[in-house]
């Protein structure tokens, strides 16, 4: 974060800082900045919920849509991958700013909010899909585990390793309490399948057709069957260099007030 | 006085966007006819297509069935068929249950693979799951290429009898009988629910505290980055700690929840199915076509061809079939429609030879004239990129039975 060195500012600034602080003491200063707090928590909410929503649909949007499309391979690396590229500019301006770890959180509980409300009206009540078979996948546990890494060590880039990483790695275990019912074996005109291919055959969708599913499509056949812990390493690694570009994007972004400053 | 322009301006507009809406009817068919000509008539030619019954109510089984052929004249610009295809079922999203689906007899739940110029049956048996009236369309996904669709046909889906919900019973390869329609949501709703409180609780310990944002940015900027981590309390501290451990014992613990309640699962299936084109009995005629004109004015596709009879028994010309409208020459009375069948033009052929005897070699004129050329945008044929026609001649011999040849070349637009 830019920030100009106490021994740079001029008379005024300093005085003007000193106010500031002692406007902390001052119950009616204080009231006027709750009232700001509550028009930034508003602004906030409207743009995370917005921006998450638009960015995870795009980025990540069948693969949350329908349970047929979650994967052992590509769902647990697309999913953080769309994540943490929204949350590291984010969680890097909320920690300089205001050393608060809450934007993983955020935005993931926003994410899990703006998904259900989304599925409901447009994909059960609108489109008549059940909702056993459009259910959203839930990323906030990921999201306190970022933020309580980076509080925890108070290191941007320690949170961006063991955050980052974490994020990454649970995203499988971290939704299987509700998604192993759907991969339960069922079998259909002589043909094994999982209950969620099951309903992706039945639940008619009329262009979205079979092969536009990419179903454990890679490289990584080594150690047998292990794909869910081979995916999940390789998703921490992803999900450490990836929270770590963004938090650099995050800090470049924050420089960008050094403009504002000049022009004002 | 501008306020007020303002105020009109605004009443005005929503006004009109509220009439646009009452205006607005149901979305009822599938843009079919807003696809390329071209690709209409040079890709598949769908024939045979029934759809039974067409008044059902909710719970009962529609069947449909037909017979499609992959065109030899396949575009060049359009990914081919060749590589992968899936038969799929044009209805509004799940208002029934795709139940069944077959090509040639082979199940169809995977995609596959069509050869160009060979002759597939399909059939495709659905459980009627929400009432309505719908406009039915068998469909093949195209690979990179898209949906192409037959016509459709519209089905009347009533109540059901039974105030019961709709179930989808499925038994499981471990015995248990699940009802897809609400299978597994109990486990969906409490674990969605214990993560939006965990995360909440963690959002509210941040949130509700006398000192946020503004007043945190004051101390930060008066402390510098290098002290800001003083204004992270002990209790913070703790308070992480204790968020993060409980984060990851509700994983753990949830994960091995359902290890234990579902020991045996199985990763998403997926793969391709193989399937052999049928033989259909080929007919005595040999057709080829000397040219081909479309008149835009009258709405008509006329064709020179060359016909040889090859057999030892008269043929005559009863349709002729593209873009899933049939033009059926009224002299030959054989031609069915099958109830509900749409884009039929009954007396749309003319055939200038109404015979083919035997070991004869003769010109024939074909004309295809119909307003439907007009109504399903054949017109837009002077778009194409690749000015060439193709569709499929069907003809009799004298026991009755039918044969068909497809046909195909270029073709000029005339004018005047």
């Amino acid at each position: 974060m830019s920030e100009t060195p106490t021994s740079e500012l001029t008379e005024v600034e300093v005085k003007s800082r000193l106010l500031d602080m002692k406007s902390l003491d001052n119950p009616k200063a204080m009231k006027l900045y709750r009232r700001f707090d509550g028009i930034i928590i508003l602004v906030l909410f409207m743009f995370l919920i917005l921006g998450i929503q638009i960015h995870f649909t795009l980025t990540a949007g069948d693969w949350d849509y329908w349970i047929d499309w979650r994967d052992r391979r590509w769902w647990p690396l697309v999913a953080p991958f769309s994540l943490l590229l929204f949350i590291g500019p984010f969680a890097y301006g909320f920690w300089a700013r205001v050393r608060l770890p809450i934007a993983a959180t955020v935005i993931t509980l926003l994410l899990c909010a703006v998904s259900w409300l989304s599925r409901y009206l447009n994909f059960y009540e609108f489109t008549h899909f059940p909702m056993s078979f459009v259910f959203p996948s839930t990323y906030i546990g990921l999201g306190i585990l970022l933020d309580c890494a980076l509080l925890i060590t108070r290191s941007l880039l320690a949170s961006a390793l063991i955050g980052g990483g974490l994020f990454g790695a649970l995203v499988w275990p971290l939704n299987w309490s509700f998604m192993a019912a759907s991969k339960v074996p069922v079998e259909l005109n002589g043909t094994l399948l999982s209950v969620a291919d099951l309903m992706g055959y039945q639940y008619i969708r009329t262009t979205t057709p079979e092969y536009l599913r990419i179903i454990e499509e890679s490289t990584l056949r080594t150690f047998g069957g292990s794909v869910t812990p081979l995916t999940a390493v390789f998703s921490a690694l992803c999900g450490m260099v990836i929270y770590g570009i963004f938090l650099w994007v995050g800090s470049r972004i924050n420089r960008l007030d050094i403009y504002t400053k000049r022009i004002v | 006085m501008k306020k007020l322009k303002m105020k009109k301006v605004g009443v005005s507009s929503l006004l009109a966007g509220l009439v646009l809406v009452l205006l607005a009817g149901d979305v009822l068919a599938h843009g079919e006819r807003a696809q390329l000509a071209s690709m209409r008539m040079r890709t598949v030619h769908w024939f045979d297509t029934k759809v039974e019954p067409l008044n059902v109510k909710v719970g009962d089984v529609v069947t449909v069935t037909g017979k499609l052929v992959t065109s030899e004249w396949w575009p060049q610009q359009l990914a081919s068929i060749e590589d992968t295809v899936y038969l799929n079922i044009g209805v509004p999203g799940p208002t029934f249950l795709r139940l069944h689906s077959e090509v040639n007899g082979v199940p169809m739940m995977r995609s596959t693979a069509f050869p160009l110029g060979k002759v597939y049956e399909y059939k495709t048996v659905m459980r009627a799951r929400i009432a309505g009236r719908y406009h039915v369309h068998p469909i093949l996904n195209v690979k990179d290429s898209g949906s192409l669709v037959d016509k459709g046909t519209w089905l009347e889906v009533a109540e059901s009898d039974s105030t019961a919900p709709f179930t989808n019973e499925v038994t499981t390869l471990l015995g248990d009988t699940i009802d897809l329609e609400t299978y597994g949501l109990g486990a969906v709703y409490t674990w969605h629910l214990i993560w939006l409180a965990i995360g909440l609780a963690y959002i509210l310990y941040w949130l509700l505290r006398k000192e946020l944002f503004i007043p945190r940015f004051l101390r930060i900027r008066h402390l510098g980055q290098d002290r800001a981590n003083e204004i992270i309390t002990k209790k913070d501290f703790v308070a992480g700690g204790l968020f993060f451990t409980l984060t990851l014992a509700t994983i753990l613990g949830g994960y091995l929840w359902a290890e234990n309640k579902y020991p045996i699962t199985i990763p998403l299936q997926t793969g391709k199915v193989e399937v052999t084109p049928i033989e259909v009995p080929t007919g005595d005629l040999e057709v080829v076509v000397d040219s081909a004109s479309y008149a835009l004015a009258g709405r008509s596709l006329s064709m020179r061809l060359k016909v040889t009879n090859h057999g030892d028994s008269p043929l005559r010309i009863s349709e002729f079939l593209t873009a899933n409208i049939r033009f059926l020459n009224p002299k030959v009375t054989e031609s069915e429609i099958y109830p509900g069948e749409e884009m039929v033009a009954k007396e749309g052929l003319t055939v200038s030879v109404n015979v083919i005897e035997p070991g004869k070699t003769v010109e024939v004129e074909l004309v295809a004239s119909d307003a439907l050329w007009e109504q399903y945008r054949m017109t837009g044929m002077i778009n194409d990129p690749d000015s060439r026609f193709a569709g499929l001649v069907f003809y009799y011999d004298d026991n009755g039975e039918r044969f068909y040849q497809e046909v195909g070349g270029s073709i000029l637009p005339t004018f005047f």
